[in-house]
């Protein structure tokens, strides 16, 4: 019933098909992938399904009308379309207050046009070592890095889930988070 | 010469997006005069596409599809015009945000604050303080995220300048006193409020009011 995972190469296939003729067969396949995984996640950073839909709807939207500033030397395509997702998610957030700007602080990544064939396989590269480093993770600093990206009070929920006192929990954060980075930033 | 960054956390925070707005502008702006932290960024970001791309698919309603395909050719409504600079002699993103104006608070000691229009509560202030003039010791009810502008300035947990950027726990207390050889400009955002101390804080306090 699921069709198999595409490759990274098929993600960035049918970007480039969208970017160049709108092709909507491959931004169906793109929403099919991307848009119950971004759900997914809006979920679990508390969100309701009806707003975590909202937010993989005006992903996919803007996923179709950027698609011609993504840049593969830059990035995966699914990690573009996290940080597209992220910025939505504080967008929301913005609204819910009221105000009346866009997020100014933090853009989508840096998109540079043109991608030279060296950097490209610097930022596939990155991804396979970020990719494999993630399943080197101890449960421990997998959840410390998962209520850091999606917990808006990360310190409380880490001490819940690891059943740790409030008092010890900062540190073993500032532990995790070392190991965790200098885990993703290894030469392979 | 950057010797102090954001921590792991925060970096980690700002990637998947719950960095509050005070401290994701302070951290912002140290990431663009700062490349090393900018490659580590990129690295929690890729870990945050890791996370969609093993996040556990949700059921979304039968026509999601459909409608999203109905909405391709609507107007862009975050079409927004690229930030303007406001503020030339400032970095980015800072240099965007309408500052107001400076405030004097007793002699060599001035302060600004940012309005943040996508969260208008933030507590963001600049602070310019004279050459050799110690800041009245303090301490916050949350964490103090601060990015120094320009000067320096030293207080028991070191020495810190242009560049640098310092996260404060809301268990520290200190008495920042900047440097003789100049005067120094700080960008700082407090989760919770300051509490200062001293004849000269209770003075301070009502007039910062944050």
């Amino acid at each position: 019933m699921s069709a198999p995972a595409p490759s990274a190469d098929d993600m960035k296939q049918w970007l480039k098909a969208v970017a160049a003729e709108q092709d909507r067969a491959a931004f169906g396949r793109l929403f099919q992938y991307f848009a119950p995984r971004i759900a997914s996640l809006m979920e679990r950073s508390g969100l309701s399904a009806a707003e975590a839909e909202e937010i993989s709807q005006e992903t996919m939207v803007a996923v179709w009308r950027k698609a011609a500033l993504y840049d593969p030397a830059q990035a995966g395509v699914s990690t573009w379309v996290f940080t597209i997702a992220r910025n939505m998610r504080i967008d929301l957030a913005r609204k819910a207050s009221r105000a009346s700007a866009g997020v100014a602080a933090l853009g989508e990544l840096p998109m540079r046009l043109e991608a030279s064939v060296e950097d490209m396989a610097l930022a596939n590269e990155r991804d396979a070592r970020v990719r494999r480093a993630m399943a080197t993770l101890s449960p421990e600093q997998a959840t410390v890095l998962r209520l850091s990206f999606f917990a808006e009070k990360p310190h409380a929920e880490i001490a819940r889930e690891l059943s740790l006192p409030l008092g010890t929990v900062k540190s073993r954060t500032r532990l995790a988070m070392a190991k965790i980075r200098a885990i993703l930033e290894r030469e392979p | 010469m950057i010797n102090h960054h954001p921590s792991d956390f925060s970096l980690a925070r700002l990637a998947g997006g719950t960095l509050g707005a005070g401290p994701r502008l302070v951290v912002a702006t140290h990431l663009s005069g700062c490349p090393q932290c900018r490659r580590r960024l990129t690295s929690f970001e890729a870990a945050g596409g890791v996370m969609l791309d093993e996040a556990e698919p949700a059921r979304l309603s039968a026509e999601a599809f459909q409608r999203a395909l109905g909405r391709l050719g609507d107007a862009d409504p975050r079409a927004e015009p690229q930030p303007r600079v406001l503020h030339p002699d400032l970095p980015p993103p800072l240099n965007a945000y309408e500052i107001g104006p400076w405030r004097q608070v007793g002699r060599g000691f001035q302060w600004r604050r940012l309005r943040l229009p996508e969260s208008p509560g933030a507590n963001v202030i600049m602070l310019r303080v004279a050459a050799g003039q110690p800041v009245p010791h303090h301490g916050h009810s949350g964490a103090e995220y601060t990015q120094v502008l320009s000067g320096s300035y030293s207080d028991a947990l070191g020495r810190f300048g242009a560049g640098d950027c310092i996260e404060l726990d809301e268990e520290v207390r200190h008495q920042p006193v900047v440097d003789p050889d100049g005067e120094c400009v700080c960008l700082t955002a407090l989760e919770g409020k300051l509490r200062l101390s001293g004849w000269i804080g209770r003075l301070i306090q009502p007039l910062i009011g944050i």
